[in-house]
């Protein structure tokens, strides 16, 4: 069982790796900038990806602890250090990995004003909350916290892996705006949620009661859907090889379907100013095939066990005093695996930014914006953020977009978000003829020591580029 | 402007950048072996609250000085306690009411009944407007620890000391178990 859970988690981590990725919102020379915000401006009349390697986007981060915090070598005591982890890291903070890997990708300008995107990626998000109440229980007991709760609310965590058909449309409404829309439709390979779990279980010292303590599970009420993992579960001789290709054979014909749509806008507000918007995958999975959901609920409460000294012959057994408490644990906290169909919100993203523009130039591939004087230095602060179970989580970002010519752009930033407050990241960007390659990472001072990073991102791929018909 | 052959230069630079910068430093994963958890839980055990009628036969009234129980408590047979408890504090507190010494024997028994370890003592008498109370902490570690992980039963027997018929009193019993495990 284990060894299929690492299987899936190795599989889908191998693959590839936030889910906002800044360095390449608004690029208006890269198709991915659509895949940002379907209403962005942008410079090219017809695109299409090399297959599988039009956009690689790997991102894993983690809020409260770095490797470093736990494996340093500077002593050997790495149990003092997992303990002072667990006593500073809070249950707001979360550990994401995420990563999307561009199958298929192309588009083409239709009429004057349109321009038409589409193609196919697959998708990997998995994000949970530091499961800080149950793991400081199973770390450190109940010894040390009589008379506190102990929350299951603290297990809170999702992840998915689905391939996504897309269908975009981006329309130039007038020189200042332009507005797109993405529709999609997913395809779900794996899921497993469990975000609304309730309970506490809890010591309290009780000096009037019969014994020293109560030991109690009040409401306990925890919820696992999963959709894509019973079959797995299930095939127990199934070798890393099937596996690994049972999961592959999902990524093009899932067995659970959604839909979600993209929205954006680009406002032209001068000449040089400019502001934009956009939602992604505000969406819905409809998992109703190979669903098992684990539900555990109830409550109870104990202060031990009574001894009620019988008068018994000697060869009498003695009352099951145990066999009873187990029945009345078993009739106040059940457990049951259902197979009911379940929904899922896609973590809904949103972007907005300005940006401004200096170093005026007019360049003879802007098409779409109707030949319209450009800037070659382009500054702007993107707010970025995904809602996730416990509420929005949230990054700004400043950049400054050079376009050094026709043929090269880079993109320096810094962003300050739940995982750094100093987030360095890098863009560029290059076209040699129709054939563009670009490479961004974000946080690239963590990158000279990942150990000590909070987060790591990359994204890159590479793509023909038209800019005429 | 570049030549077409030479545009690729500042992507590969920056990925070679990337790539030669990006490292793990100043770690030792192969720490993640010595890993331990270290649960300390403290847990009730048994209780009872006896009055004089528990030491009166239920059918003829007669007095019975000794009086006894056993409770399995299958939890320490589990693999748990028998992989990962490294030691075990029991905490007993008699609270005594009856008028006279109670001895008291605490027992723990493997699954044949064989002791594995004991505790006893003697309650002192009290009075019910003066309840005597015998806290006693008995903690098992060490080499001693393997008597725990053996044991499954608790036998828990009082023996009135000079009662009589007409004894009046109470006698309550608390217990609970301090278990530190590594796993």
């Amino acid at each position: 069982m284990r060894n299929k859970i690492l299987i899936l988690f190795l599989f889908t981590s191998v693959l590839c790796f936030g889910q906002n990725r800044p360095l390449l919102y608004n690029v208006d020379d890269l198709p991915q900038a659509l895949l940002q915000n379907p209403g962005t401006r942008i410079d090219f009349t017809r695109h299409i990806g090399v297959p599988f390697f039009s956009q690689i986007h790997i991102f894993a981060g983690s809020t409260g602890v770095t490797a470093h915090d736990i494996f340093s070598d500077e002593n050997p005591n790495v149990n003092q250090r997992v303990q002072n982890v667990m006593q500073r890291i809070t249950a707001g903070d979360y550990f994401s990995v995420n990563e999307q890997w561009e199958i298929l990708s192309f588009g083409w300008k239709v009429g004057e004003r349109g321009y038409v995107s589409a193609g196919l990626y697959q998708e990997l998000d998995v994000f949970a909350y530091f499961p800080k109440d149950p793991a400081v229980l199973a770390f450190e007991g109940n010894a040390d916290y009589i008379g506190q709760d102990f929350n299951f609310s603290d297990a809170n965590f999702t992840g998915e892996v689905l391939t996504t058909y897309h269908l975009g449309y981006n329309y130039k409404v007038d020189p200042k705006l332009s507005v797109g829309a993405r529709a999609k439709l997913y395809s779900g390979i794996f899921n497993v949620e469990s975000t609304k779990n309730d309970g506490a279980f809890r010591t309290i010292e009780t000096p009037n009661g019969p014994n020293f303590y109560r030991h109690e599970l009040d409401g306990l009420d925890v919820l696992v859907n999963t959709s894509g993992y019973a079959s797995l579960k299930e095939r127990d001789s199934m070798t890393v090889d099937q596996a690994v290709a049972e999961l592959l054979s999902r990524s093009f014909f899932g067995q659970n379907v959604g839909v979600g749509i993209d929205l954006g806008f680009n406002y032209r507000v001068t000449e040089q100013f400019a502001i934009n918007a956009s939602i992604q995958d505000l969406g819905l999975m409809f998992h109703q095939k190979d669903v098992e959901n684990y539900h555990y609920f109830g409550s109870y409460g104990t202060n031990g066990l009574e001894p009620l000294f019988p008068e018994l012959d000697s060869n009498q057994a003695t009352i099951p005093y145990w066999e009873v408490f187990e029945e009345q644990l078993d009739a106040n906290l059940k457990d049951e695996t259902t197979y009911t169909e379940y929904n899922t919100w896609r973590p809904l993203k949103f972007n907005a930014s300005f940006e401004f523009g200096t170093g005026k130039s007019i360049l003879p591939c802007d098409y779409l914006i109707s030949k319209k004087p450009r800037y070659m230095n382009l500054f702007g602060m993107l707010i970025s953020g995904v809602n996730r179970s416990k509420g929005p989580t949230y990054g700004v970002t400043a950049y400054w977009d050079r376009k050094v010519n026709d043929n090269l752009r880079f993109r320096l930033a810094y962003g300050v978000d739940d995982y750094s407050l100093t987030k360095l990241g890098l863009m560029v960007s290059s076209r040699f003829k129709n054939f563009n390659i670009y490479l961004s990472a974000n946080d690239i001072i963590g990158y000279t020591n990942l150990a000590k990073a909070n987060s790591a991102s990359l994204q890159l791929g590479m793509q023909f580029i038209f800019k005429d018909l | 402007m570049l030549p077409h052959r030479l545009k690729i230069i500042p992507i590969l630079v920056a990925g070679l950048s990337l790539s030669l910068i990006s490292c793990f430093k100043d770690v030792d994963f192969g720490q993640a072996k010595d890993i331990e958890l270290t649960p300390d839980l403290d847990v009730d055990l048994l209780f009872y609250q006896l009055n004089e009628n528990d030491f009166l036969d239920s059918e003829t009234n007669a007095y019975s000085p000794v009086i006894r129980d056993t409770v399995r408590l299958e939890f320490l047979d589990d693999d748990y306690i028998q992989d990962g408890l490294m030691y075990a504090e029991f905490h007993f507190r008699h609270e005594n009411s009856f008028p006279n010494e109670i001895k008291s024997k605490i027992r723990f028994l493997n699954n044949n009944g064989r002791e594995q370890f004991s505790v006893n003592y003697t309650i002192p008498a009290g009075a019910t407007d003066s309840i005597a109370v015998m806290d006693t902490i008995h903690v098992m570690e060490g080499s001693n620890i393997v008597k725990v992980r053996r044991s499954i039963q608790m036998l828990v027997e009082l023996e009135m000391i000079d009662g009589g018929k007409d004894i009046e009193g109470k006698l309550d019993f608390s217990s609970k178990g301090l278990f530190k495990f590594e796993f």
